[in-house]
């Protein structure tokens, strides 16, 4: 067991991966001898050479396509994006090709789009997004979003050995922040499967990516006053793991989403949904959102932190629905 | 390079063009009669680019095919039955009715790869393949088709680029058919060359009469052994014509008359004809041979086709993702000693090759070479279709 | 305590059956799960187990008489004890309690007091006529716990009553006698078809006669045919099938398939495994026709007509889509084993989407089958005899049988039934499948 930072887990699973199978390739932009922009794949060149690891002009749709192209000769590429906000670039590669190819005409393109996302550091409106919901409305894709080192190294090494295209959204606030001790064998994180971080009986609390580490630090506040918060870490988007947050609301009858998406069209709508759909006669109270404002992720300290949700926010949030 | 054609091949080229039209003439009859799902494509006067290209292909290596590619389709292996059954979106087309028209591929057997709708997006696509199969020791070549008006898109030009600098061994056809939809192709490009973007991405590149079936063949046989020995991708430009509208339902007005009757007058398959005649390649009695062949397995394969039903509407529940008892395999043909296990010898530097100056003080001017004319027709368009074919165009614009 | 011995429902469509035989007397004991009455329904004959060991206290409902489901028919008494006190408490339960109105009014009386109205109906509204306020997850405790809402004080909130107060509600009365929860009472069966006599009877009772009562079983068989007929316009498509190779392929695997596997090589799974690739070619005839909607079914369910001394069944081979050919074999021969033996569950004569009919077994040539409904089509597999017939302008003796499809044609039209035939004869004559 070692102590590894999350940046590290997922540098971890990618060599873990290039050693087992010389079908895995990288490809992206200064991904080679820089060793990425946030030297997530620093060392790769060095040990597996310019074949497999190819650093490409800045051509988002390029890098897509061409991993595509490389997954029906049976590679398995990782493409990396600089920052997940360009992958607006490579829409129609990913939504349209990639995730199609199977269902039409039965070619799966086993590729793995990764990149780092998400607010709390100051990068404005291009380098902080959120952008996993315009692909978790697409079917054919899966999309995964983990939030420690262990299942980020696991959810990984799962997502590139999967048959179909992958997003893997690494929330770029826990690259060097968060530490945990990770085993240093081969092991895999199942994908679609959810995972309850903290049991409790009064509330559920459903998020995924940073969001776990805010959600964690209130149940603990909350547990203070008495609350009980079930804190499900959904760790991948699509497919969703519908079982859990059920099983969990039918024992707690009480619902709330954090996301640190922007919140018309997140995640906790489609939650939202399901719970009703399935589940309405189970219901104590209304189901609650606490996420990002609906605007873009403005720059000035200030700003961000008013545009991302905290502690506070989801401590207020659960003592209203605990108490109602 | 020298390269020659042995007699049956020349047939064969003759009976793909052939099979190409006959099979589309009998699609319209089905459109027609309402048997057709949707939309149809004609690819009526660009056979010769579709056949001549794709036959230069060995069968190891790969092609994805675009709308009007419907003869690079029967070369690479695939029957009329195949494209009857697509558009009619029956349970036995090769997409079992998820997908229409040539958007169908074969990753195992054919080496096919099926496009989408939107243009541009194969080059990149193809460059993959191409960077595969050489990593792999395949030693293939990879090649896509696009036209006129798909050199517009991001697409395009992001994976024209990436596989110069790849070096990828890719051959992109640029079938320049005149028009992009309802645009004339001056209003999608300012050159009158399509090739001479290649300048721009450093690699080679081609001009052919499209037309012509035995020179775009030599020229994509050329093309298809350069990439193979190395050379890097490669781009070629085939001069032809589009000579039905964008689709059944468009009947093309917007194209000058005269424009329809100088292509006409061109047309492939009869010129190839005379040609056949005239060389003495082929009797009067193997022409109506191939004839006769070509209308049996046409009337085979729709007999086949209308035969066949329609997929369960459960079918549209099935197969978004792909299970992982699939076993993906890539094929190595190279020791795989070379790649396993990874050998540390890389040294992560750049060699670069020189500081990028330009001399202290210097200025240098580019002309657009052959640029058009302002108003937005070539010279040599000039010639032939003079201001009275530009007035009888807006004329017939219907009130655009 | 006595327990209820209610008639089961025997399937979503049934509404009555008819207790066709006793098998224990007043008196005698029995056991939990021992076989105590045979019913008789639309659907089904029936062997019912006894819900509880005990001693049969009361048969309530005669042999031949017939009920609606969930009827009490019998009291089994599973300890000897007296019922009388339970009873009692049953009884008083059902006087109706005292409405909080009533009270209100006695504690205020006045000549103008309006005379209280029934109880408020929906939505709940508390003393002050306010909405109750509660979640949803309260209002299903209190239904399923039969609590009346307004009797709660709701402590979350704006005076809402939470999961947690109706949670110690229901704790709180858990010391008090519970309520009976009252059976919801079968819904209305819809009025029997009656069996016409089509001509004045004097044309049927003359000379020397004797008069049979149909069986409850019988009566069903009638009044589903003259349903069918009525409903369904029946049309009949017949092509020939060359079953030669077929026979071949059984006669080479029979002794050691029976060896193997321990069950019976038949025909039939042959028909079934065909029919499959053709209801998977033409859903059209895999449907129920409900109005104007058509219900196009995903499970390929192939219910199979089963003769039997005293009538007709049609148990279904369940999901036959996902089943290989031994599994087809195993299931038709387990069914059929047991429709004889009249051990079929309700479940297993229920929810077909398409049927066959063997008249063949007995030598007809043909036959022309009716619908079963809600099917839209039904397979008439005739005897398999050898006959001289043409190939090649030569002839030859192959094995032949001759198919009937009938089917109803406000859905099917005669090419996709033609269509469907010639895929099933396509399958029948090119068999490819390894059955062993």
């Amino acid at each position: 067991m070692a102590h590894v930072t999350f940046l590290e887990a997922i540098r971890q699973a990618l060599f873990e991966e290039m050693e087992r199978d010389p079908a895995v390739v990288c490809l992206g932009e200064d991904i080679g001898v820089y060793g990425g922009a946030f030297k997530v794949t620093a060392g790769l060149l060095e040990r597996f050479g310019w074949e497999r690891v190819i650093d490409t002009p800045i051509s988002e749709t390029a890098i897509v396509g061409a991993a595509v192209g490389m997954s029906y000769l049976g590679l398995r590429p990782v493409a990396e994006m600089q920052f997940m906000d360009f992958i607006a670039c490579c829409f129609n590669q990913i939504t349209n090709f990639a995730a199609k190819s199977y269902y039409r005409w039965g070619a799966p393109v086993p590729i793995v789009i990764r990149g780092p996302s998400g607010g709390g550091v100051h990068g404005g409106p291009f380098h902080s997004q959120n952008p996993e919901m315009y692909f978790v409305h697409t079917p054919g894709l899966k999309v995964v979003y983990p939030a420690t080192p262990y299942d980020a190294k696991g959810l990984l090494k799962s997502a590139i050995r999967d048959n179909n295209p992958v997003l893997f959204f690494e929330h770029k606030f826990l690259y060097r922040r968060i530490k945990e001790e990770i085993p240093a064998d081969d092991y895999t994180v199942p994908l679609g499967q959810a995972k309850v971080r903290r049991e409790g009986r009064d509330l559920t609390l459903v998020t995924y990516a940073a969001m776990v580490h805010t959600c964690l630090e209130a149940a603990e506040q909350l547990a203070q006053e008495g609350i009980e918060v079930e804190l499900i870490d959904l760790r991948t988007l699509l497919p969703l793991d519908r079982e859990t947050i059920l099983q969990s609301l039918r024992k707690t009858n009480k619902l709330l989403v954090v996301h640190e998406d922007t919140k018309t069209g997140g995640i906790a709508g489609e939650i939202a949904a399901l719970v009703c759909e399935n589940a309405f006669e189970d219901l104590d109270g209304p189901i609650l959102r606490v996420t990002a404002l609906d605007t873009p992720v403005p720059y000035s300290p200030p700003l961000e932190e008013r545009f991302l949700p905290n502690v506070h926010d989801v401590v207020r949030a659960a003592r209203e629905l605990a108490r109602y | 390079m020298k390269i020659s054609l042995r007699r049956e091949q020349y047939l064969e080229l003759y009976y793909y063009m052939r099979l190409n039209r006959s099979l589309e003439e009998r699609l319209v009859t089905l459109f027609r009669q309402n048997k057709v799902v949707g939309g149809l494509y004609s690819s009526l006067g660009q056979e010769a680019t579709s056949v001549g290209t794709a036959y230069a292909l060995e069968k190891r290596d790969w092609m994805a095919p675009m709308i009007r590619n419907v003869g690079a389709l029967l070369v690479k292996g695939y029957r009329p039955r195949d494209i009857f059954l697509q558009y009619m979106a029956r349970y036995d087309s090769p997409t079992h009715g998820k997908d229409g028209t040539s958007h169908f591929g074969d990753l195992k057997e054919r080496h096919v790869i099926s496009p989408i709708s939107m243009l541009g997006d194969l080059i990149p696509v193809m460059t993959g393949v191409a960077i595969a199969g050489r990593y792999l020791g395949q030693n293939i070549v990879a090649m896509t088709w696009i036209g006129d008006g798909g050199t517009s898109t991001g697409a395009f030009h992001e994976g024209m680029n990436f596989a110069a600098t790849q070096r990828a061994p890719f051959v992109c056809v640029v079938e320049n058919n005149q028009w992009a939809y309802s645009t004339p192709v001056r209003r999608q490009v300012p050159i009158r060359n399509l090739a001479d973007r290649a300048r721009a991405y450093g690699i080679t590149s081609y001009i052919v009469d499209g037309n012509d079936v035995v020179a775009v063949y030599r020229v994509a046989k050329e093309a298809v052994e350069r990439c193979r020995a190395g050379e890097g991708p490669i781009l070629i430009e085939a001069k032809t014509m589009r000579m039905k509208g964008h689709a059944q339902h468009d009947p093309a007005e917007y194209v000058p008359r005269e424009m329809f009757e100088y292509w006409q007058a061109r047309d492939p398959i009869a010129r190839y004809e005379t040609f056949l005649s005239r060389q003495g390649l082929w009797t009067e009695q193997e022409k109506q041979q191939i004839l006769d062949r070509i209308e049996r397995e046409i009337a085979e394969d729709l007999a086949f086709a209308e035969n066949s039903p329609f997929p369960p509407p459960e079918l549209a529940e099935q197969g978004v993702y792909c299970e992982d008892a699939y076993e993906i395999k890539p094929e190595w043909q190279r020791p795989i000693e070379e790649v396993m296990p990874p050998k540390a010898s890389v040294q992560a530097v750049w060699q670069v090759e020189d500081f990028g100056g330009i001399a202290e003080g210097a200025v240098q001017v580019i002309e657009a070479a052959a640029a058009p004319a302002r108003d937005g027709t070539g010279r040599r368009q000039v010639a032939r279709t003079p201001q009275r074919g530009k007035k009888k165009l807006s004329a017939r614009g219907k009130g655009r | 305590m006595p327990v209820d011995v209610i008639m089961p429902q025997m399937g979503e469509s049934i509404f009555e059956g008819t207790i066709t035989k006793w098998l224990k007397k007043p008196g005698q004991r029995v056991e939990r799960d021992e076989p105590l009455f045979e019913i008789s329904t639309d659907k089904v004959d029936a062997e019912i187990p006894s819900p509880a060991s005990g001693v049969l206290k009361e048969i309530k409902v005669r042999e031949g008489e017939t009920v609606p489901i969930k009827t009490v028919v019998a009291l089994i008494d599973t300890d000897g004890a007296t019922t009388s006190a339970a009873e009692a408490t049953e009884a008083e339960e059902q006087k109706p309690a005292e409405t909080p109105a009533s009270a209100a009014t006695g504690a205020e009386p006045g000549p103008a007091a309006p005379v209280p109205a029934a109880p408020a109906p929906q939505p709940v509204a508390g003393e002050d006529g306010r909405r109750i306020r509660s979640s949803p997850l309260v209002r299903r405790l209190a239904r399923e716990h039969n609590i009346d809402l307004t009797t709660i004080r709701g402590t979350g909130a704006g005076g809402r009553i939470s999961k947690r107060d109706i949670l110690a509600a229901i704790k709180a009365r858990a010391t008090a006698p519970a309520p009976s929860v009252a059976a919801g009472r079968p819904e209305a069966a819809p009025a029997p078809l009656r069996l016409e006599t089509p001509v004045p009877r004097e044309r049927i009772y003359f000379g020397r006669y004797e008069v049979q009562p149909l069986t409850a079983m019988r009566q069903r068989i009638a009044e589903h045919m003259v349903l069918s007929k009525r409903t369904s316009p029946h049309v009949y498509s017949i092509d020939e099938v060359d079953m030669t190779r077929v026979v071949a392929v059984r006669n080479q695997a029979k002794a050691e398939f029976e060896q193997r596997f321990e069950t019976k090589l038949t025909f039939m799974p042959f028909f079934v495994r065909a029919c499959v690739e053709g209801l998977r070619a033409y859903p059209t005839l895999n449907a129920s026709l409900d109005g104007t909607n058509l219900v196009l079914h995903r499970e390929l369910n192939i219910g199979i007509a089963v003769a039997l001394d005293w009538g007709l069944i049609v148990p279904v081979v369940k999901h036959a889509e996902e089943k290989n050919f031994l599994g087809l074999q195993r299931a038709i021969n387990d069914l059929a084993e047991r429709a004889r033996t009249k051990k079929l569950k309700p479940e297993e004569v229920q929810e077909s989407t398409f049927s066959i009919t063997n008249p063949g077994v007995f030598g007809g040539l043909m036959g022309l089958p009716i619908i079963n409904q809600p099917n839209v089509a039904i397979l008439g597999v005739g005897a398999i005899q050898k006959r001289p017939v043409v190939i090649h302008d030569a002839i030859a003796i192959r094995s032949m049988v001759y198919l009937t499809l009938s089917y109803d044609h406000r859905v099917v039209d005669g090419a996709i039934a033609h269509q469907f035939i010639g895929k099933v004869k396509s399958v029948l004559e090119n068999w490819q499948e390894n059955i062993l």
